[in-house]
C-alpha cells in the first residue's frame, strides 16, 4: 500500500519535472524584435544593417513580405533550427499571410538558418534557400564577415521574391538550347506582365531599362483590400510582425 | 395539482440545463477531435512531401553509386510501405522504416566526394532536411493537440460524455530513440 503510494508520488514528480522542462523550453524568453534587422549579437556593420533595413522596408511596402534578419550570440539550450522556428512563430514574422522569411545567424554555433513562412514555401523551396546560403553567404561567413554575407543573401532572396531567376552554379555547363527557350519564355512573361495594369504603388519596383538587375517581375501582390491608407508608413502598422507562421522548413549551414 | 406543476417545471429546468451543458461539452470534444485530425493531416502532408522527394534523391545517388542496389531497393520498399499505410499508427511505423533506410542512403554519399559536391544532390539534401524539420514541427503540434485531447476526455465531467460516446485516448507520434539525425549539409 505504502510502496504503491510512493511509486505514485515518484511518477507524479517525474511528470511535474518533465512539465517544467517542457514549458521552460517552449517559453524560453525571446527578445522583443527591433524591426527588420535585429543585431542582438552586435556583429553587423552599419552599412550592411542599413542596406538590410531598407530592403526589409521596401519588401514589406511593395509586396507585403517580411524579411527579418536576426543575429544572436547563442541559441542554447535550443538547436539553432529549433530556435529559428520558435522565434519565427513567436514574432509572427510576415504577418497574417505567413509571408515572412527569417534569417538567423548564431555566432557561437557558427550557424546560419533561413526559414520561410507557409506563404513563401512555394516561391522559395528549401533547395533554393540553401543554394543562396552557399553562394552568397558562406564565402563571407567563413571569413566571419557576417554583415556583408547576410546582406548579400537578403538581396538574393529579395530578387527571387521579386520574380527573378536565381542562377545556381552547376558544375556541368547548362544546355544552351534549354537556356534560350527559358529566356524567351521569361521575355514573353515580362512583356505580358508589362501590358497589365497594376494598382498604383504596386509596380513601384519596376524601374527603367537601365537598371542593372533588369526588369523586376512582381509575382506576389499583397492580398486584401486594406491598402488605401497611403504608404506613409501607417498603412501596415504591424511592420511584418504578428500572426505569421512557419512550419519549420528552410535550410541551414554550419561554418 | 399546483405542487405537481412546480415539480414538473423544476425537473424540466434541470433537464434543460444538464442537456445544454452536455451538448456544449460534446461539441467541444468534437472540435478538439477535429483539431487532432487536422494536425495529423499536416503531419501526413509532410510525410508525403518527403516520400515525393525520394525518387529524385535515389536517382541522383544512383548516378554516382550505381552498384549500391540493396540500399536503393530498401528505400523504395520503405517508401511504398509508407505510401500504402492507411492508419496513423501504420504510418508512424512505416515512417521509422523509411528513416533508417534513408539514413543508409545518405551514408553512401560520404564515400563519394563527387556526389557530395553535386549541386542537385545538395539541393535535394536541403529539401530533405527542410522536410524533416517540417515533420518535426508538425509532429510537435500534433502531439500537443493529442495531449489536449487526452487530458480533456479524462477530466470530469467530460469523461462521462466521452465514455458514453466512445471517445478514446489517441496515441502520440513518438520518435524511436536513436532515430536518425536530420542530415546536415556541411563543407
Amino acid at each position: 500500500m505504502f510502496s504503491q503510494l510512493n511509486r505514485r508520488f515518484i511518477q507524479f514528480s517525474i511528470f511535474l519535472a518533465a512539465l517544467f522542462v517542457f514549458t521552460g523550453l517552449v517559453s524560453a524568453a525571446f527578445p522583443a524584435h527591433q524591426g527588420f534587422v535585429n543585431d542582438f549579437a552586435n556583429v553587423l556593420d552599419q552599412r550592411s544593417k542599413a542596406e538590410m533595413q531598407l530592403l526589409g522596408e521596401r519588401l514589406w511596402k511593395e509586396q507585403g513580405i517580411g524579411l527579418v534578419v536576426v543575429t544572436v550570440s547563442t541559441t542554447a539550450p535550443m538547436e539553432p533550427k529549433e530556435y529559428t522556428t520558435a522565434l519565427f512563430n513567436e514574432w509572427g514574422v510576415g504577418g497574417p499571410e505567413d509571408s515572412g522569411l527569417l534569417m538567423l545567424l548564431a555566432v557561437a554555433e557558427g550557424a546560419i538558418e533561413v526559414e520561410p513562412g507557409y506563404g513563401l514555401e512555394g516561391v522559395l523551396p528549401d533547395g533554393l534557400i540553401g543554394a543562396v546560403i552557399d553562394q552568397e553567404g558562406m564565402p563571407h561567413f567563413r571569413k566571419r564577415d557576417y554583415g556583408p554575407g547576410l546582406a548579400a543573401m537578403a538581396v538574393a532572396y529579395a530578387n527571387i521574391l521579386a520574380g527573378e531567376k536565381y542562377e545556381i552554379a552547376e558544375e556541368k555547363s547548362p544546355n544552351s538550347g534549354w537556356l534560350l527557350s527559358f529566356a524567351i519564355f521569361i521575355l514573353i512573361v515580362v512583356l505580358m506582365r508589362r501590358g497589365r495594369r497594376y494598382p498604383p504603388g504596386g509596380t513601384g519596383g519596376v524601374g527603367g531599362g537601365g537598371s542593372r538587375r533588369g526588369p523586376v517581375i512582381i509575382t506576389r501582390m499583397p492580398r486584401g483590400g486594406g491598402f488605401g491608407g497611403g504608404f506613409g508608413g501607417g498603412s501596415r502598422p504591424s511592420g511584418g510582425f504578428g500572426g505569421g507562421r512557419s512550419g519549420g522548413g528552410g535550410a541551414g549551414r554550419r561554418f | 395539482m399546483k405542487k405537481g406543476t412546480v415539480v414538473l417545471i423544476v425537473v424540466a429546468v434541470i433537464v434543460l440545463l444538464l442537456g445544454s451543458s452536455v451538448v456544449k461539452r460534446y461539441n467541444q470534444l468534437v472540435a478538439l477531435e477535429q483539431t487532432v485530425e487536422g494536425s495529423w493531416a499536416q503531419v501526413e502532408n509532410q510525410l508525403q512531401r518527403r516520400a515525393d522527394l525520394i525518387p529524385n534523391l535515389v536517382n541522383t545517388v544512383r548516378g554516382y553509386a550505381s552498384h549500391e542496389e540493396q540500399v536503393f531497393a530498401d528505400v523504395a520498399d520503405a517508401r511504398s510501405r509508407l505510401l500504402g499505410a492507411r492508419t496513423p499508427e501504420a504510418q508512424m511505423e512505416a515512417n521509422q522504416g523509411l528513416d533508417s533506410a534513408l539514413g543508409r542512403l545518405l551514408a553512401i554519399s560520404e564515400a563519394y566526394p563527387e556526389l557530395k559536391a553535386d549541386a542537385s544532390f545538395i539541393r535535394l539534401q536541403d529539401e530533405l532536411a527542410g522536410t524533416e524539420n517540417r515533420i518535426a514541427t508538425e509532429r510537435m503540434r500534433f502531439n500537443q493537440s493529442v495531449q489536449t485531447w487526452n487530458t480533456t476526455i479524462r477530466q470530469f465531467p467530460t469523461r462521462l460524455i466521452a465514455s458514453l460516446m466512445g471517445f478514446e485516448p489517441k496515441p502520440f507520434f513518438e520518435v524511436a530513440p536513436g532515430a536518425r539525425e536530420v542530415p546536415q549539409v556541411e563543407f
